[in-house]
């Protein structure tokens, strides 16, 4: 389980960018974080994965405070983690193959054997079959992303986190995408958190939904619902008006 | 008044923040040594990208600074007929301050800027926050390979280098003022000691450092995407550029 208790975060001579954010995410469940852009989503993420740290406020994963565990201590915990990045954050001097298989080389128990056939067959889920030898400057960002999503799903973790899964890729690889998300976490039940601003893939994918808005969750609930809010801003925001307080 | 006081606050901040950040990282990298264990497939590359391929460069600069030294001591050379007093000359100038000063400074500009670029372009492009995600310690994975290649590189570049710039002024003392072999060969040997070359090591050692270390300070701390790593990149070499003489200035003073 996931859980954060009044997270606080703002970065030097900024605005406060999380106050006081609670949320609690179920073992297995899958969560979508929505919002405008720089309202902290990805912030949020970093923060439950321990890579940046909270100016006040609780971050517990399985029983571990995030928040305050030492970096040298967050190894054990972030290896159960798999975290897809707004920029891909893709090695360049890696091969596309390289760069998906490294979560298991570095894990070192797996044999070679094995993780070249996982490697061929979550290139494959993406739709990138045969692309182990390529870099990643030779890829447009869409399939950037998409090797981003084989990394981050080759080691079957147990939270997954996706930041913006579906950006710059054309609809109908979008719904490939969520449709291997959804295959993926019924396979492997794992706990997935994704932030996106297609809100109606969003909406499809993720059973319950949140939505960030200057520093505050103004909405924490199912997906169905969430257009019909009781918050203006929320409403706006999901059904995409242009009259309103956004 | 007050705004320049305030300027001069400001910088005085600004030379603290980054003397601090470069003092940290070498203080992780010491404690990333121990135990040791170092990612060889990442030195190997690492020494192969920062020292092979600089000895072109290295090999030509040092080749014309020999001839440099000779050119400028050719003036007096001629004037008093010290022809005997050349190989000494070049070769004291060279081994203890010139090549290794010079060399420092073109691997500063060569693999330190492009250090710089790599690791900024890495943390804007969250390489390194993907490295952390995957329980990946980036200090310990791909600075700590990059620090020892540069030194261990910079080191070895200084020894070439020297014996390029001492044939360089061999050639030229041959060629601009007719001095003969032997007579370099024999005020060379004759007048200096292996102290003179351990010297010019021991400073390309510490230069190794200060280009490793401030490189990779101001790769990892870049904010502000692509023109963030154009500004880094040229920090970087201001940097170590004024690092090396600070070093050169005190390794001077207490190695003579």
């Amino acid at each position: 389980m996931i859980q954060l208790t009044g997270v606080r975060k703002q970065f030097a001579h900024r605005e406060v960018l999380l106050d006081g954010v609670s949320v609690e995410i179920p073992r297995g469940g899958r969560w979508g974080l929505i919002g405008p852009g720089a309202a902290g989503k990805s912030v949020l993420l970093k923060l439950i994965c321990g890579l940046i740290k909270p100016d006040a406020g609780a971050i517990v994963v399985d029983g571990v405070d995030v928040a305050r565990e030492p970096e040298s201590r967050l190894g054990a915990l972030r290896s159960r983690f798999g975290m897809l990045f707004q920029n891909y954050a893709l090695f360049d001097f890696m091969t596309v193959g390289e760069n998906v298989a490294f979560p298991l080389v570095r894990r070192g128990d797996v044999p070679r054997d094995e993780i070249q056939a996982r490697v061929a067959d979550r290139l494959r889920a993406v739709g990138l079959a045969g692309s182990e030898n390529k870099r990643p400057s030779e890829l447009s960002g869409g399939m950037k992303k998409r090797v981003g999503i084989a990394r981050a799903t080759i080691a079957r973790p147990d939270v997954v986190i996706y930041d913006e899964p579906s950006a710059g890729l054309d609809p109908v690889t979008t719904s490939k995408i969520y449709d291997l998300l959804r295959a993926d976490h019924a396979a492997t039940g794992a706990t997935v958190v994704t932030v996106s601003s297609d809100v109606d893939a969003l909406r499809a994918f993720a059973p319950r939904i949140a939505m960030l808005y200057q520093g505050k969750l103004l909405y924490d609930g199912t997906a169905e619902a969430i257009a019909d809010a009781t918050d203006p801003t929320v409403r706006q925001f999901v059904r995409g008006e242009l009259e309103g307080p956004l | 008044m007050r705004a320049v006081l305030a300027g001069l606050g400001a910088g005085a901040i600004g030379v603290a923040r980054e003397t601090g950040g470069i003092a940290l990282i070498f203080w992780r990298v010491l404690r990333s040594l121990v135990p040791p264990s170092i990612d060889g497939r990442e030195l190997w590359r690492n020494m192969h990208k920062m020292g092979n391929r600089s000895l072109p460069i290295v090999a030509l600069t040092a080749f014309f600074v020999g001839g440099i030294m000779v050119i400028q001591s050719g003036i007096f050379v001629k004037r008093f007929g010290a022809t005997g007093l050349v190989g000494w000359g070049a070769g004291y100038a060279i081994l203890r301050e010139v090549a290794p000063i010079l060399i420092a400074l073109m691997f500063s500009g060569r693999v330190g800027a492009n250090n710089t670029a790599e690791l900024g372009t890495m943390t804007v492009t969250e390489q390194l926050d993907g490295l952390r995600a995957l329980a990946i310690d980036p200090v310990r994975y791909l600075i700590v390979p990059r620090v020892l290649a540069m030194v261990l590189m910079l080191f070895c570049l200084t020894v070439l280098g020297d014996l390029v710039a001492l044939f360089g002024a061999l050639l030229f003392a041959k060629l601009l003022l007719g001095v003969d072999w032997g007579t370099f060969y024999f005020s060379f040997v004759d007048n200096l000691s292996p102290a003179d070359f351990t010297h010019g090591l021991v400073k390309s050692a510490a230069f190794g450092l200060a280009i490793a270390l401030t490189s990779c300070h101001f790769g990892v701390s870049v904010r502000g995407g692509a023109v963030g790593v154009g500004r880094a990149v040229n920090n970087a070499v201001v940097a170590a550029a004024i690092a090396i003489m600070l070093l050169d200035y005190f390794l001077t003073y207490l190695l003579r």
